[in-house]
């Protein structure tokens, strides 16, 4: 009996450890392992736009099945568990406490995984909802509706336990979103309603959309507001700016998402509403903006030899271009013209990919030593992968933006699909190239990361001086 | 805690606003009425529609093709309405055009094109990049070949594409270029006009007889277009001038503007409205194909050939 309880007491404490910075260390490992199938999906799927009959007759490597993989497994499993794990360790260290449960974070993680391994097992078989970004099933609906709440829970009783009188913005953001986050994904999966097309769409894009704005942007600035005044050591320029910023958020992101469907048949006061909205969010943006380029004035030189600043900094630039980009392709007349074509890939990739995966490998390289106690294995392997994303993703952005405008010019000038999918071969194949550069960059972080944790530390003896050896 | 009581009230009341307003509100108001004119899943029988929709949505066709048609594209055929969508759940609205928009597919092709098109794409659309869906079992290809033969049946097409603003009546443009044409589109001098100038400069690629298959087309990777087509009698003069003066883009069909004269472009117009048939001429036999036109001048008179350089009274 006794036997037993220690056997279990000792499993709980392998796999729900109770260590500090465990729960952070796990989400961040697990979120970097699903970005290795994420993007892996990903640039198959891409190459399969340049050889069509790449793969033949498996249906779970077809292009659809692997897109709808590829968009769950970086959004849901890359950017969102890295996103709790950078939360599990922000929060604390701005309360100067512990986080309120290393058990329930570890619980959370498990459950995480568990659903992306469902989530691996049902997409590429097309076992799909058919809805774009709440693709994943009943079930796995109610693991993450389980895992948000946990975690919301969990970082909200550490907030009630701090230290620290004062709430940094960075809390601001993080306790906004996971009261957002949760409802915006109650709302917008949609299992067991059935409404109208176009309800079900007006629906769809509120959550569509939201998930970026109420979820990645959110937390992504609040690590970015975190991460700079960290990095740089230089205090954050204005608190009145960044609640400034912060409101503006809350006030105008939510309403945007009937900008998706300007041209479709719904009502004329929603698309009014979206449209004034997202051109209204330039006001969150520079004011958020504005903040870190001054926090950074007389820092800039930093990013020479700061690694992870270096990811910051380039984040908050595509930051910048991105939410320009937003605000002007949602007006209607540029709507208009650019809508359906791969232009908008490009932007959606400049956002998650350019902005909120450049600012959490920022807050993974700055964690994961202060985590585990252990220095980065190889400076060098961080800025081959630096490049490699860096170059790759804008190469990425410009064969997709060329091709986007190609493809408006076609429908523009009433030119039959294929006619112009011709012109399109070049830029999937740059395209392709990018994807290359992208993955490889994330599998040099990933061999980076198994040898920082997993090579046992070698104490070396100082070497002797040379007129000490006695020959 | 209590600094920041109200902050959070805000946020709070802030958010259910939101949702208040663009969930339950368009929830509550928009409620459109069935159109009658949305798919109708109930006809088909080559296979069950409505378990080819599933399938759609499985294979994640929506990822790549849309289901609705805009203001401005051109030859999509008829426009949606809210109430088309009222049977539609999930919605296939889909989010980028990567493929055609499929909205009013059903009927263009063949069920065995289009089944062969599932199985290859690339037989029957060189250049298409759609993958190959040969993995689906024979049944699950019926239906789906079932569900897109239904998209769009139950919409009757009422308006074509028309020329732009600047080719017609409603701009100054198009005023002045009406007011300059003096040949009478349904002569048949001016179409016997037209037909000169369309042997010496179009029958090269579009054939002598219109079908699409003058000694060029063989060498065109994008074929020449089939005037025989029983679609183009809805064309309108304004519609073939601006077609004939501004070439199709992504072809190799100039821009006859730089080459001809205005008037020699409106007999050209003449002439290619007489070229219509009932039922589409089409060249479907290999043997066809390969065979290169005789070129046959047409008999005609002296003033025939030249009536607007005078003669003809």
């Amino acid at each position: 009996m006794r036997g037993w309880l220690k056997l279990s007491n000792s499993l709980v404490d392998k796999f729900l450890s109770n260590r500090e910075g465990s729960a952070s260390r796990n989400f961040f490992l697990s979120a970097l392992w699903w970005s290795l199938w994420g993007m892996s999906a990903g640039l198959l799927a891409g190459l399969e736009f340049s050889m069509p009959d790449l793969v033949h007759n498996v249906p779970q490597l077809a292009m659809p099945h692997l897109r709808m993989f590829h968009v769950n497994a970086v959004a849901i499993g890359w950017l969102s568990m890295g996103y709790v794990g950078s939360m599990f360790h922000m929060v604390p260290t701005l309360c100067k406490t512990k986080l309120w449960s290393e058990r329930l974070g570890n619980f959370t993680m498990w459950a995480w995984n568990v659903m992306m391994v469902g989530a691996f097992c049902t997409l590429l078989n097309g076992n799909t909802e058919g809805r774009e970004y709440a693709e994943l099933g009943a079930l796995l609906d109610v693991i993450v509706m389980i895992g948000l709440v946990t975690v919301a829970w969990n970082i909200y009783m550490t907030i009630v336990t701090r230290r620290v009188k004062k709430l940094y913005v960075s809390l601001w953001y993080f306790l906004g979103s996971l009261f957002w986050f949760p409802l915006v994904y109650i709302i917008g999966q949609r299992t067991f309603v059935s409404l109208p097309g176009l309800n079900d769409a007006i629906i769809g894009w509120f959550y569509g959309h939201n998930i970026l704005g109420m979820w990645f942007t959110t937390v992504g600035v609040g690590m970015m507001y975190f991460l700079l005044p960290r990095l740089t050591g230089a205090p954050l320029y204005s608190h009145g700016l960044s609640m400034l910023g912060f409101w503006g958020i809350a006030l105008f992101y939510a309403p945007t998402g009937t900008h998706h469907i300007l041209q479709s048949p719904v009502p004329e006061w929603l698309k009014a509403i979206a449209v004034i909205s997202s051109i209204f969010l330039l006001v969150p943006v520079f004011t958020v903006l504005t903040n870190f380029f001054m926090t950074m004035k007389g820092k800039w030189g930093m990013v020479v030899t700061d690694m992870p600043l270096r990811f910051a900094v380039t984040s908050s630039m595509f930051y910048l271009v991105t939410c320009v980009q937003g605000p002007f392709q949602a007006t209607r007349w540029v709507n208009w013209y650019l809508h359906f074509t791969q232009w908008v890939v490009g932007h959606a990739h400049l956002a998650l990919l350019g902005t909120f995966s450049f600012i959490l490998t920022s807050a993974f390289y700055y964690s994961m030593p202060r985590l585990t106690g252990r220095q980065w294995h190889s400076q060098g392997l961080i800025r081959a992968h630096y490049w490699l994303k860096f170059l790759g993703f804008l190469l990425m952005m410009t064969s997709l933006t060329i091709a986007g405008l190609v493809q408006s010019a076609g429908w523009h000038h009433g030119v039959p699909v294929d006619q112009w999918v011709i012109e399109l071969v070049p830029y999937w194949f740059l395209r392709s190239i990018s994807g290359i550069m992208i993955v490889t960059g994330q599998f040099i972080f990933a061999y980076n990361t198994y040898k920082t944790l997993y090579t046992p530390i070698v104490v070396v003896a100082p070497a002797a001086k040379p007129k000490e050896v006695k020959v | 805690m209590y600094g920041y009581r109200l902050g959070a009230i805000g946020i709070v009341i802030t958010f259910f606003t939101i949702i208040f307003s663009t969930v339950l509100m368009p929830m509550v108001l928009f409620q459109p009425k069935p159109s009658h004119h949305g798919n109708d899943y109930s006809t088909e029988t080559v296979g069950d529609a409505t378990r080819g929709r599933r399938i759609y949505i499985r294979e994640g066709c929506f990822y790549c093709h849309t289901q609705f048609t805009r203001l401005q594209d051109r030859g999509y055929g008829p426009l949606v309405q809210a109430g088309d969508y009222v049977y539609e759940t999930p919605h296939q609205l889909g989010t980028a055009r990567t493929g055609p928009d499929l909205t009013n597919e059903g009927g263009r092709f063949p069920s065995q094109w289009q089944k062969a098109h599932l199985v290859q794409p690339r037989a029957v659309k060189p250049g298409s990049i759609m993958p190959s869906f040969s993995y689906l079992s024979d049944e699950d290809m019926n239906d789906l070949v079932a569900y897109i033969q239904s998209l769009g049946n139950k919409r009757i097409p009422e308006h074509y594409v028309e020329a732009p603003a600047e080719y017609t009546d409603t701009t100054p443009a198009g005023q002045a270029l009406l007011a300059r044409r003096h040949v009478d589109t349904k002569a048949t001098a001016s179409a016997n006009a037209g037909r000169g100038i369309y042997t010496q400069n179009c029958a090269a690629c579009h054939g002598l007889d219109g079908r699409g298959n003058g000694p060029n087309s063989i060498t065109l990777e994008k074929k020449p277009a089939n005037f025989t087509r029983p679609f183009y009698k809805q064309y309108s003069d304004e519609m073939w001038f601006y077609r004939t003066s501004e070439g199709v883009a992504g072809t190799r069909m100039p821009r006859w503007n730089q080459i001809l004269t205005e008037e020699q472009r409106w007999y050209v117009v003449a002439y290619l409205k007489t070229l219509q048939k009932d039922a589409e001429e089409t060249v479907d036999k290999l043997e066809d194909v390969e065979k290169v036109e005789q070129i046959k001048l047409p008999a005609l008179t002296h003033e025939e050939y030249e009536p607007h350089t005078g003669g003809g009274e």
